[in-house]
């Protein structure tokens, strides 16, 4: 009972051709999941964070908190 | 090798299957000559064959061929057999099985058939195989 001849010539190739367009794929989905995973809703939380931001108002929470040295509260 | 074999896939994923067999550096679209798979095994054959083959081009000779996208064809390895009885080497004789099986990696069907096409040069040459020598497992 002989075997029969297998193939033997671009094994890797043949490998390759099969798993390298699933790999591209896979690392752009990666990719994409990161991005509007993390960084775009990290992005948005700065944005919606600053959108109502009054730098003056916080400063003078700061100011009465008594953490500055240049300028004391204002009761002082 | 690894850009070559890379280089024939992609270059399969967009193209009909041309150079698609040929283990050597095959260019995409260049115009050099395509050897066949047959002309590539008797340039081999004829490489192991030369009568006066030195120790080093047996080693030189082996190490390109493990280094192309294929597994060698048995005439192929039974021509370095022979080099390897010339040179009185038994030990690359049996290093260039288990380099066969090595190269076969996943597809297990490969290691037997070639065992198999070589039976005859093997009892000629007096060569054992690992797995009866019992040196086939770590």
């Amino acid at each position: 009972m002989s075997l029969a001849k297998p193939a033997m010539r671009g094994l890797l190739a043949k490998r390759l051709r099969f798993h390298l367009p699933i790999a591209f794929a896979l690392s752009l989905v990666a990719a994409a999941a990161f991005k509007y995973g993390v960084t775009e809703p990290r992005k948005k939380a700065y944005a919606d964070f600053y959108k109502e931001y009054d730098a003056m108002k916080e400063f003078n929470a700061m100011r009465e908190a008594g953490i500055f040295e240049s300028v004391r509260p204002s009761g002082e | 090798m690894i850009s070559a074999a890379v280089l024939r896939a992609v270059a399969s994923l967009t193209r009909a299957r041309a150079a698609h067999t040929a283990p050597l550096a095959v260019r995409c679209f260049s115009h050099a000559k395509v050897e066949t798979d047959e002309e590539f095994d008797s340039r081999w054959v004829t490489y192991f064959s030369k009568p006066d083959l030195d120790a080093w081009e047996l080693r030189k000779g082996m190490n390109t061929l493990i280094g192309y996208d294929l597994v060698p064809e048995p005439k192929i390895l039974a021509s370095a057999l022979r080099a390897c009885r010339r040179l009185d080497d038994l030990a690359s004789a049996i290093r260039i099985l288990e380099a066969v099986k090595d190269k076969s990696g996943p597809h297990q069907e490969i290691y037997p058939y070639v065992i198999q096409e070589l039976g005859p040069t093997l009892q000629e040459l007096g060569i054992s195989t690992p797995e009866e020598l019992g040196i086939h497992t770590v």
